[in-house]
């Protein structure tokens, strides 16, 4: 195996399987930066890796299954078509925007949000302050985020200089990553923390925010690959402005 | 626009009907639970569907990307449940469970894939197809297998990663000759 020509080869097969301990990916991760001889080891077994999820004996899901996927589905289409002819443009199409991600707004359009809204989602749109929030603490405030994707909801409970930040309706992050917390101060950029989190199967999560809250203007969230970033890697997918 | 819309919601069916069975068998293998195994499915096409990814239903990336994503739920699932869960990793009292009306072209194709990689997999020694399927099916570290193998850490990587090795040559093979 091409790995054998380096002392890191042997945990080629462990990577692929997922079956790394975090600290120890991180460690692979960054060596297979530099090691092309496990690079290409990494190649040759993610190809058999990837065939193991065809193994296992087919069986059939039930077809209520599909009518609930299916129900889902058609609703959302209906709500994004009824919020006009740009609201369900992908993303990626859109022109590049010139300020840095930290800057710009989640690109939730009003009309989609009211059409949600509309059909008993919540949807956080615009950031906003609810003094003496909904917590029922004394000098406690909520901020309400903005959020994607439509359908999830997120707000930060405030109470003295602490925050702690609660998702609702927010889908797992994408393989081998986790959702990452990130402050920023006045404009500076977005600085990391160690508050890193996965979603339960509900996509609810309550995550304390690290440090004080003094001198910070927002508070966001973006997916990270495990083990979190030092720089963001991807946009936002809450910002919760506090000023 | 609606009935753009209305299409991605028809593209989507379409990407559905191809890959929910492979996606509901992964998630019945790790999970042995059938409840389990559909809500796991259902958050996966729904993750899938929110995305607004552009569908090809052709696409290989399609299905690798949905079944990472149904690997990922699962083996989340089986982290919240006790240990004695996460040991069921091996096929038996599992049986192709298809009605009729499944047995398309498309299905049997599909059947015949399984069939390939289960028959590549049985190529191994014993001890590399079970840290290989404790690792992907059971979602064990490498620690924890060697725990439970009370073997060393360097051997379970070790047999990881010529397992996963000796399943690749099999797997070129079988693309060699598809229809031996």
């Amino acid at each position: 195996m091409t790995g054998d020509r380096c002392d890191h080869g042997l945990d080629s097969g462990a990577y692929v399987l997922g079956a790394l301990e975090a600290d120890e990916r991180e460690t692979f991760e960054r060596h297979l930066l530099t090691c092309e001889a496990c690079r290409e080891e990494v190649r040759e077994l993610r190809v058999a890796a990837d065939a193991l999820p065809l193994a296992p004996p087919r069986i059939a899901p039930p077809p209520e299954l599909k009518d609930r996927i299916m129900a889902v589905v058609c609703e959302e289409a209906e709500l994004l078509a009824a919020a006009g002819p740009q609201a369900d443009r992908p993303e990626r199409e859109a022109p590049a925007p010139r300020d840095p991600w930290w800057r710009r707004r989640l690109s939730l359009r009003p009309a989609v949000a009211a059409g949600l809204a509309a059909a008993g989602l919540v949807v956080g749109v615009l950031a906003g302050v609810l003094a003496g929030g909904g917590d029922g603490g004394t000098g406690a405030r909520e901020v309400v985020a903005q959020v994607r994707p439509a359908g999830a909801a997120a707000r930060v409970v405030l109470r003295d200089d602490r925050a702690t930040l609660v998702v609702r309706g927010m889908p797992a992050p994408p393989a081998n990553k986790v959702y990452e917390v990130w402050v920023q101060r006045g404009n500076a950029q977005p600085a990391p923390t160690d508050a890193l989190f996965r979603t339960t199967r509900d996509g609810h999560a309550s995550v304390a925010v690290p440090g004080t809250t003094k001198g910070v203007a927002r508070i966001m969230v973006t997916a990270e690959p495990d083990g979190g970033s030092r720089t963001p890697t991807s946009q936002p997918v809450v910002i919760a402005s506090l000023a | 626009m609606t009935l753009v819309r209305r299409g991605h919601a028809a593209a989507f069916e379409v990407v559905y009907e191809r890959h929910a069975t492979a996606a509901y068998s992964l998630a019945y293998r790790m999970t042995g639970s059938r409840p389990q195994a559909e809500d796991i499915v259902q958050e996966a096409f729904l993750a899938v569907w929110r995305s607004g990814a552009r569908y090809d239903a052709a696409r290989g990336s399609v299905r690798t990307w949905l079944l990472g994503i149904v690997r990922h739920r699962a083996v989340d699932a089986l982290r919240r449940s006790g240990p004695y869960e996460r040991r069921r990793v091996d096929d038996e009292g599992l049986e192709e469970r298809l009605p009729a009306g499944e047995r398309t072209d498309v299905e049997a194709a599909r059947r015949e894939e399984a069939r390939e990689v289960r028959a590549a997999l049985g190529t191994l020694p014993g001890d590399q197809r079970r840290v290989v399927e404790l690792a992907y099916f059971g979602g064990f570290s490498h620690g924890e297998i060697a725990a439970i193998l009370r073997e060393p850490l360097g051997t379970v990587k070790g047999r990881m990663r010529l397992g996963l090795s000796k399943l690749r040559g099999a797997l070129a093979g079988i693309e060699a000759e598809p229809h031996a």
